[in-house]
């Protein structure tokens, strides 16, 4: 166990004599400091330039050696290990923050000389390592102080993912979140209450006819019917697959997945063309029936028609994974006690899949809160409070105090969620895969349960079908709803190669489109690692604030896009950590973005295998790590790859945060759809969006056979019905 | 000089060529993308040691970034986007002077850069006009409009479609326009009147055109370069001036305050300023009127000639009091007054 | 396959709290290498906390835990040389057999074909010779649980810990597997300790039983020892089936204390007891029924079994209802009939009257 702060402090060394301290102004990874004229790592800058300041570091690090060599008590030891550990990593950020380029200092007469007025650059390869170095050896010897249960694996696990959320969540949602108690000069407690508690927040007007209700209560509405009819469909899907001899269950598990993989304004779009006003269906239905046209398509029902297609994919991704986990045991046990499939799907499986339940209901009720592109183009006059947010930052009046207002009402209506949530699925044990083995046949559904998922399930996937196929009919004619003559054109437009002169992508689209795959390959398999981590520690370690801790790791998904994109330049323009501009920005705001849906479906099917599995591997020998990679994760196949694909095509077509944070050179498919759109040329954003839901099919199929099932049972099989 | 020194010399160059040796010029673009690709050609065409970076951002989307960056900018130059969050960001010195010379220009152009202190200066001016769907209302019997007064009659109940000026720019300038139009009194009665067969208060300043174009609703109000560009693509949309006059955007061009590269910023503004340059939007199908006096208008651009364009007051209609009381007048007497449930 | 390594298992002083519960009171035992010792109790007495203790699972609120002499108080299971076979198996569904019993081999970075080669060898011992290629569920229940027993055995763990392993399986496989597990734990000398709550199975393969309760050990000894010297009467209820009878002591002499029940009086050894109170053991087939005539306790047939080997018989007495064993005879009482019960006052043990 001491080897591995030997190492971490030998890293921490190198980060302190031997890597530039800073970031240089070509970028976090530039190679320039090997050969370069001026060294600038941390240990030449205190020596020839007086930098004194950076010493935390290379302080703790000789301290913690000294501890190492000299005191003999293991516990006293590492106690004074994690004390100097902590110093360092307190000195080392609160000097970052401290000697900045512009903006208040502090503290002022203790930092003279040129090199701390002008202030510092970012954080650089130097600083980063030292601070990891620092933080593992703090966690490693907090293992060792017999305080903590759990090895290094798990301590450091939970160490790196806390300091993480506190960097990239907490930290910019705080910049923020501030400005909700910011008035004329200076911020106050009391001025926040009557913003926070108007009636254009929280009125009831509705209830009482009248006036439309607040805001926050229109999303309370919205998000709660998203969250059920959702998580409704999605187990209508699951159960279809999983449960019945439906023949056709392979396009089904396609068009399941479609909606996800689309980009955003294309489902309304599409829904406009079709329902709206002037719709094929709305016009068809029209004259057959003889009624007038209505535009009952923009407000409440457009909304919420618009988000059950769209998220409905979501829930089936959480759902499935559990409804195949339920063990045909406990459904064979029920019948044999004389229940019928009916009872036997009331009674068990239904009740062992409430983690699952509650986890798609509440991804279903977040995602529809902080969705703003279906709302901006259906809403009509339903106001919620996602899109006012977005307009609050960057409308004709912008007010960065109303945006945060706003924000945390949404903040308080997900918290609220998530509490219900966590009490309705309570501490029941919901373990279904205990390590018995098991080669029972899942109960069949019973004839009513089966009509009713033919009933929801079937009508929305004809409806998804439709839906599609209009879009891609719209990418090859010229004016979608107008002219319809077939045409190339927008294809050639945006992904024309040159072949004249070797391969030449000349295209308009190419740009974006390598930076999208590039930067949404990198973050999806990080999201993924991230989540089910989390997820992991949740379920199987015990720890002090562990509630604290889910909650913070669902803070970035909860806040609508574009306040986390505001926020991040706000918080990563400047120095200690400088990223905008950078492509890793984007990569980081995907992570911890799409991370809590990792979480969500890993917590859903982690609670599906018993312990007694991860104590079986750590009492032959295997370590946390090893218990995770050979155990738990292939036995988390499903979920695994629900997380990695989610993640994947989350960072293809999610919009409102990425708007602030493109740059010239890493510019996103979804930007340049939206300012396509918003320019009048569908043609081209439509085409687009056709490649890359594409591209996105074909990377999910790729995913799927790559990762595979989990080979529970030899065949899954589902019962004949009698 | 030893060997090593020589060689890690050499490395060391090669490794900085890789890098960044041409200027960069970050630029974020409000207007057109393409436009805006047009220019990003032209102007590294001209100035070949030039790398320009180039984003697409709406004005909106803009000014948010650039006061979250303020003080640390990555944006050199903003061109394009309706004047008002340009005259804001002036206004909270997020912009500084250009230097540019604008005798060229036409008067709204120069008020621009008067009002802004020649932090900002006009580029294109684009009028409000009114948009219908001339099936739609063939269809339905109804008189197209020729003027604002006319959308207050009962026979476009549920067919007008217009942005909600808490949200959007286009809307502001409509609801500004009709106060100077009619007094501020009576354009709000107007307002509400037409409020009446107003269907949706759209959230997006273009939306409305877009819905008119695919028949959503009957008529839009918005500004009429969109609608031109809409027309041209193939929807049958019919624009009017209004018969009482109207008001218009004029699309600015600033220097973001601590820009990087200063020089290159210069150059971009002059050379946008240029009527060579600034005839060449049609090219990428955008049809608003030049800045330059000297610019060639396209054939399909609204000829502001023949348009009554009222003596736009961007000092006191783009100053952030009077934006407030406009608005909050607008939410108790226009608002929703009676919103879809 | 032969292990040398066997190691004592002590615990001192040790103490562990779930939050404001107690689930053990000041623990000390020692176990000693190369016995296979049961913890047995009712469910709730600290059996499996102090089980899961000795693997690690669960970390001491205080005390030392020291096996093979090493102090492992602070390990946790990763690091410990145990190994233990789970009540529900543990197995990884998602391998196949022989990769479920080389899985500790193998996370100790043994080579593959090595690893395989003991796990072949490791499943020979439990008799599964051939099954290496199956999934645990193409098992039956003995069968997986042979499985579980041959993964933890062939790492060789100076501990083997059985967590009511039998607990899944039928009455007479469980009579086979438990006969099997004793004959490897013998055969390679393994220190083993076993939970239980059955008596029966915990005196077949034990070679000492701790009994626990409340938290804390009732008694500890080899079965024999239990059997025939409970310390209480709980104790004595729970190891083998007793009749506990009230009766008094009336004086003691030479370890013999004289106590009456009724109208007659025995001489039983006495214990610790010098007078007062105490409750006599009486074992249901050391009590014999004479018919009434004959001199002796009065008692009435209340129930009746016949199990073919034994008759069981429910006795009313003036001192309580007797359960009562006897050979089968060719006469058997029936039902309401009137008996005469002897007791045998030297098999008689005497025992304080806790209330269980």
């Amino acid at each position: 166990m001491k080897r591995t702060i030997v190492i971490w402090l030998i890293a921490l060394f190198i980060g302190f004599a031997v890597l530039p301290w800073h970031m240089t102004n070509d970028g976090f990874l530039s190679s320039e400091w090997l050969v370069g004229a001026t060294p600038t790592t941390a240990l030449w800058l205190i020596v020839q330039d007086g930098q004194w300041w950076l010493i935390g570091p290379l302080l703790a690090g000789l301290y913690i050696s000294c501890i190492q060599l000299s005191v003999k008590n293991p516990v006293r030891r590492a106690k004074l290990s994690v004390l100097g550990a902590a110093i360092g990593l307190v000195l080392t950020m609160i000097q970052g923050l401290i000697i900045v380029r512009s903006g208040p200092r502090i503290l002022n007469s203790l930092f003279e000389g040129t090199a701390a007025i002008d202030g510092q650059l970012g954080f650089g390869l130097g600083a980063g390592l030292c601070l990891i170095s620092l933080l593992f050896i703090l966690t490693n010897a907090l293992t060792q102080t017999g305080k903590a249960q759990g090895d290094a694996f798990v301590i450091s696990m939970i160490g790196l993912i806390i300091a993480l959320v506190a960097v990239f969540v907490f930290y910019p949602v705080l910049h923020i979140l501030i400005r909700a108690f910011q008035v004329e000069d200076g911020y106050s407690f009391y001025g926040f209450f009557p913003r926070f508690f108007s009636s254009s927040i929280w009125g009831l007007q509705c209830l009482t006819g009248g006036r439309s209700c607040g805001t926050a209560i229109n999303s309370l509405f919205l998000a709660t019917m998203t969250g059920a009819g959702t998580t409704l469909l999605g187990l209508s899907f699951a159960l279809i697959l999983t449960r019945t001899q439906f023949r056709a269950k392979k396009l089904l598990r396609v068009l399941t997945i479609i909606p996800i993989i689309t980009p955003p304004f294309v489902i309304g779009l599409a829904l406009i063309l079709l329902f709206g006003r002037n719709g094929t269906i709305t016009a068809f239905v029209a004259d057959f029936f003889d009624i007038s046209r209505t535009r009952w398509l923009y407000g409440f029902w457009g909304v919420y028609f618009a988000q059950l297609l769209s998220f409905t994919p979501i829930a089936f991704l959480v759902l499935i994974g559990v409804v195949q986990g339920v063990s045909p045991s406990m459904e064979e046990a029920s019948q044999t006690l004389g229940a019928d499939r009916w009872e036997t799907f009331r009674q068990v499986s239904l009740p062992l899949m409430r983690p699952g339940l509650a986890n798609a209901f509440l991804l279903g009720f977040i995602e529809s809160l902080a969705d703003f592109g279906n709302p901006l183009v259906l809403g009509g006059n339903y106001g919620v409070l996602s899109t006012d947010i977005y307009f609050a930052i960057v409308g004709s009046v912008a007010d960065p105090a109303n945006a945060a207002v706003l924000s945390i009402a949404l903040l308080t209506l997900t918290l609220s969620a998530f509490l219900l949530q966590r009490k309705w699925v309570g501490k029941k044990s919901y373990a279904t895969i205990t390590g018995k083995a098991d080669s029972g046949q899942n109960a069949s559904l019973s004839p009513g349960v089966k009509a009713l998922c033919y009933l929801t399930a079937l009508p929305w996937a004809a409806l998804t079908v439709v839906v599609y196929s209009m879009i891609v009919f719209g990418s090859f004619v010229k004016l979608w709803g107008y002219n319809h003559s077939f045409t190339f054109e927008h294809y050639l437009r945006a992904f024309r190669i040159d072949f004249s002169n070797g391969w030449r992508f000349t295209g308009v689209a190419w740009d974006s489109f390598f930076t999208t795959l590039t930067i949404s390959s990198i973050a999806a398999p990080l999201t993924a690692l991230i989540g089910l981590s989390t997820a992991y520690l949740l379920v199987r370690q015990k720890f002090v604030g562990k509630e604290a801790f889910e909650f913070s790791t669902m803070l970035s998904f909860a806040i609508p896009g574009t306040v986390i994109g505001v926020s991040y330049i706000m918080a990563f323009n400047f120095p200690p950590i400088e990223l905008t501009g950078t492509s890793i920005i984007l990569i980081i705001v995907f992570v911890f973005r799409n991370m809590p849906v990792g979480v969500r479906g890993g917590i859903a099917a982690m609670s599906q295998l018993d312990s007694s599995l991860d104590e079986a591997s750590t009492t032959l020998g295997a370590n946390s790590f090893t218990t995770v990679r050979r155990v738990i994760m292939p036995l988390m196949g499903p979920a695994i790859l629900a997380a990695l694909t989610y993640s994947f095509v989350r960072a293809i077509t999610s919009v409102s945060a990425v708007i602030f944070l493109v740059s010239a050179r890493h510019n996103m498919a979804t930007s340049f759809i939206v300012g396509r759109v918003e320019n009048g040329e569908f043609g081209i954003a439509i085409a687009y969006s056709a490649v890359l839901i594409v591209t996105m099919l074909i990377a999910i199929l790729l995913l799927q056979l790559l990762i595979g099932t989990r080979r529970l049972r030899r065949t899954d099989r589902v019962q004949q019905p009698s | 000089m030893n060997k090593t020194t020589v060689i890690s010399a050499a490395i060391f160059t090669a490794v900085c060529a890789t890098g960044a040796q041409a200027d960069e010029l970050n630029v974020i673009c409000s207007a057109e993308q393409e436009w805006c690709e047009l220019m990003v050609a032209a102007f590294e065409a001209e100035n070949p040691d030039t790398e320009v970076l180039m984003v697409r951002k709406s004005s909106g989307e803009t000014l948010a970034q650039i006061r979250a960056e303020a003080g640390n900018p990555k944006i050199d130059v903003w061109w394009g986007g309706t004047g008002d969050p340009h005259l804001i960001a002036a206004e909270e010195g997020l912009t500084q002077e250009s230097g540019a010379s604008t005798d060229e220009l036409l008067g709204w152009a120069r008020n621009m850069s008067d009002i802004s202190n020649g932090r900002t200066v006009g580029i294109y001016a684009g009028a409000l006009g009114i948009g219908y769907n001339s099936e739609i209302l063939e269809e339905r019997n109804i008189e197209p409009p020729a003027c604002w007064i006319d959308l207050t009659d009962a026979r476009f109940a549920g067919e007008i479609q217009v942005a909600n000026p808490n949200s959007s720019g286009t809307a502001y300038t409509e609801l500004a326009t009709f106060v100077q139009l009619f007094g501020e009194d009576e354009a709000f009665r107007l307002l509400a009147e037409i409020g009446e067969n107003v269907n949706s208060y759209t959230r997006s300043g273009s939306a409305p055109s877009k819905a008119a174009a695919r028949g959503e609703t009957g008529v839009s109000i918005g500004f009429m370069h969109d609608m031109v560009k809409l027309a041209s693509t193939g929807f049958p949309l019919e624009i009017v001036a209004p018969c009482e006059g109207t008001g218009y955007e004029v699309g600015g061009l600033s220097i973001i305050e601590g820009a990087r590269n200063l020089e290159g910023a210069q150059a971009w503004v002059e050379f946008a300023l240029r009527a060579d340059i600034q005839s060449r939007a049609p090219e990428a199908d955008s049809f608003q009127v030049p800045s330059n006096s000297n610019a060639e208008v396209a054939p399909e651009s609204p000829d502001l000639a023949s348009i009554k364009l009222i003596d736009y007051d961007f000092a006191t209609y783009g100053s952030s009091d009077t934006r407030a009381r406009l608005l909050t007048r607008w939410d108790a007497e226009v608002g929703d007054p009676n919103p879809e449930q | 396959m032969n292990t040398n390594n066997t190691g004592t298992v002590r615990f001192d002083g040790v103490v562990k709290k779930y939050g404001t519960v107690t689930a053990l009171k000041n623990l000390d035992l020692t176990i000693n290498a190369g016995q296979l010792v049961t913890l047995l109790g009712p469910s709730g007495c600290g059996k499996t906390t102090t089980l899961r203790l000795i693997a690690g699972l669960e970390m001491a609120t205080s005390g030392k835990i020291h096996i093979g002499g090493e102090d492992v108080t602070h390990l946790t299971a990763t690091y410990r040389k145990v190994s233990m076979v789970f009540q529900s198996y543990a197995l990884f569904p998602h391998m196949t057999v022989r990769e479920n019993v080389a899985y500790g081999l193998t996370v100790k970075s043994m080579p593959k074909t090595e690893a395989a080669q003991k796990a072949e060898h490791g499943l020979e011992l439990v008799g599964l010779k051939g099954f290496g290629d199956r999934l645990p569920s193409e098992l039956s229940g003995g069968q997986q649980q042979r499985v579980a027993v041959a993964r933890a055995i062939v790492l060789e763990p100076e501990v083997l810990l059985l967590d009511e392993p039998l607990s899944n399986l039928d009455a007479k496989l469980r009579r086979h597997v438990r006969e099997e597990i004793r004959q490897i734990q013998q055969r390679l000398g393994l220190t083993a300790v076993y939970v239980t709550h059955d008596q029966e199975e915990a005196m077949a393969v034990s070679d000492r039983i701790v009994v626990m309760k409340n938290a804390e050990i009732a008694q500890e000894g080899a079965p024999h020892d239990l059997y025939e010297r409970p310390n209480s009467s709980f104790i004595a209820d729970f190891i083998g089936d007793a009749n506990l009878a009230l009766c008094e002591v009336t004086s003691v002499a030479e370890q013999l204390a004289q106590v009456r029940l009724g109208d007659t009086a025995y001489a039983v050894p006495s214990g610790d007891f010098t007078s007062g109170e105490a409750n006599l053991v009486l074992r249901p087939h050391e009590i014999r029924l004479t018919p009434p005539s004959t001199p002796g306790l009065r008692g009435s047939i209340s129930y009746a079994a016949y199990l073919g080997k034994e008759i069981q018989y429910t006795v009313e007495t003036d001192h309580g209802s007797l359960f009562v064993v006897s050979p089968i005879a060719n006469d058997p009482f029936q039902q309401g009939d009137d008996v005469s019960v002897q007791l045998d006052q030297t098999r008689m043990r005497l025992v304080a009257t806790d209330a269980g």
